[in-house]
């Protein structure tokens, strides 16, 4: 554990060292925040609209700009350019497990995804959305978020270790925009046609996402929170063995 | 034939050391790759023995087999058949084990670009199990010995490329190995940084090190090495010391003088020097 700790600080310094990689993580999902609020705000005034809580429409979307800000998965084309520059053999070649080495950019991936959150939160905080299931809520909020960015870091870094190439992982990053819109973003579940609620339904990512609005809407429901880190725990866990697997065969 | 050196066949143990541990140790060693293209034969059966304190040259021309055999030697590659030991231990079997006693530094100079020369090798102690503190201080004692105390806290980005590898030597010999395996460490080096490694090179060996190097510059070999390996086409064509290739060589080819290391090598490989210029024209049309 102590390695896969060093690789994490190591991984955070490069993060610190490389702002340009970590601002479009926060600027981006702002923008689409924004965005979407100003195009169908007024289709769901907060007074009449009952899924909203009470709360403004731009509470009801930050989770998918949560969601978003921790789907950049940059980690993994840090991970690329090791392999280009030879460090990942560098490291391949210490006497450590080789769990340590994803589980050292999993960790650094798990401390920006907590830090992005709580930003993007305390901006919603400051435009006027409110964390309804209270402090224990927003720990929850940020803690699900870092944890989703985790899984999907744990995705790109198969893509990296198997192609080893940054455009072919780029690319393979593309693979979430359409997971996100297959999820109640815009309206909640029951409201989308058959087909889309159908969709929805088998998309892990919609209950990860209505666990996130659950936290910010409503006090702790935890039939909603718990199939969202359940989905995220599943997940994290698959990554994890298929990125050891991975890094064992490499040759 | 002259004593010490062969021709194609492996070159036996040295004499009075039969028995004791190598350093390296190859036997029959055999990697396949799989591609579009069918089953690529890069290394053949390979048997080779390094003792304990030499500084051991492996030549080839590009493709020859160098960079598989010194990956599979550094547990980087999987091994399709033969055996692998360095210092004594099964590098397939015990790759951890294996991994504490040799330093490896390879063709690309692994270094993360974004870490200053102090951070890499405090990290690289912590890897191999050190304190933060026995890290830390290790990493002082390499830095002074690869001279670059005064840059320790700039980060490697900026480095030049002589700075660079002596650096990855450092970061090599942070675990004090027993074996340091070199994969062509000079190669992309202005002449004066060339200079500056091969004297770290003698140093780190001076000290006790076993090194194994790849290179593709014979005069390196020939300034460095006491005995070097020639690989072509998977398999090992001639093994010796410098002087006893050359003696061979004249001895065979009736020549008047000594011929050079790399008339060993053109004659070794089966290339003339009409072929190699030959290939380089092409290149560069």
């Amino acid at each position: 554990m102590t390695q896969a700790w060093v690789l994490g600080q190591r991984a955070l310094r490069e993060a610190w060292r490389t702002p340009e990689a970590l601002l479009p993580t926060l600027f981006i999902p702002l923008f689409f925040l924004v965005v979407n609020v100003g195009q169908a705000g007024k289709i769901f005034p907060a007074a009449s609209t009952e899924f909203l809580k009470g709360q403004g429409y731009g509470a009801f979307q930050l989770p998918a700009s949560l969601l978003l800000a921790a789907s950049f998965g940059t980690a993994a084309l840090f991970l690329v350019e090791d392999i280009e520059g030879g460090y990942f053999d560098k490291l391949r070649s210490a006497p450590i497990p080789r769990t340590a080495i994803v589980l050292g950019r999993l960790i650094a991936e798990l401390a920006k995804g907590l830090l992005i959150a709580i930003a993007l939160v305390l901006l919603g905080l400051v435009f006027g959305i409110s964390i309804a299931s209270g402090p224990l809520g927003f720990v929850l909020l940020v803690g699900l978020t870092a944890l989703w960015s985790v899984v999907f870091v744990g995705f790109m870094q198969l893509i990296a270790l198997k192609t080893r190439s940054a455009a072919a992982t780029n690319s393979g990053g593309l693979v979430f925009f359409p997971l996100l819109f297959l999820t109640p973003n815009f309206v909640p579940r029951d409201l989308l046609t058959r087909p889309m609620e159908v969709a929805a339904s088998l998309n892990p990512v919609t209950y990860v996402m209505e666990g996130l609005r659950s936290l910010i809407l409503e006090d702790l429901v935890w039939s909603d929170i718990l199939p969202a880190f359940a989905v995220v725990a599943v997940l994290g866990a698959l990554m994890l063995a298929l990125n050891v697997r991975l890094i064992r065969r490499y040759d | 034939m002259d004593e010490g050196a062969s021709v194609v066949e492996p070159r036996s143990p040295v004499p009075g050391r039969v028995g004791t541990t190598a350093a390296v140790q190859a036997e029959a060693l055999v990697k396949h790759y799989r591609s579009r293209a069918g089953v690529v034969e890069a290394v053949r059966g390979v048997d080779l023995r390094v003792e304990a304190g030499e500084v051991f040259g492996f030549l080839g021309p590009n493709g020859a087999g160098k960079s598989t055999m010194i990956r599979m030697l550094t547990t980087l590659l999987s091994i399709t058949s033969g055996i692998a030991r360095v210092a004594g231990v099964d590098v397939a079997r015990e790759p951890d084990v294996a991994r504490r006693r040799m330093g490896v530094a390879l063709q690309e100079a692994g270094l993360d670009p974004r870490q200053t020369g102090r951070e890499t090798l405090v990290l690289q102690g912590r890897l191999f199990g050190m304190s933060p503190r026995d890290s830390s201080a290790r990493a002082e004692e390499l830095l002074e010995l690869v001279e670059l105390v005064e840059a320790a806290d700039r980060r490697v980005k900026g480095y030049s490329g002589g700075m660079k590898r002596r650096l990855d030597l450092a970061s090599a010999l942070v675990h004090r190995p027993e074996v340091l395996f070199l994969d062509e460490p000079t190669t992309g080096l202005d002449p004066a940084s060339r200079l500056t490694v091969w004297d770290e090179v003698r140093r780190i060996n001076r000290l006790g090190t076993t090194v194994f190097l790849t290179t593709q510059y014979l005069e390196e070999a020939d300034q460095l090495c006491e005995r070097l390996a020639i690989i072509d086409g998977g398999l090992i064509v001639r093994e010796g010391t410098p002087a006893e290739l050359k003696a061979e060589l004249r001895k065979r080819g009736g020549l008047a003088s000594d011929p050079t290391l790399d008339d060993v090598f053109l004659d070794a490989t089966g290339r003339t020097r009409g072929h190699v210029a030959g290939d380089v024209q092409e290149v560069t049309a």
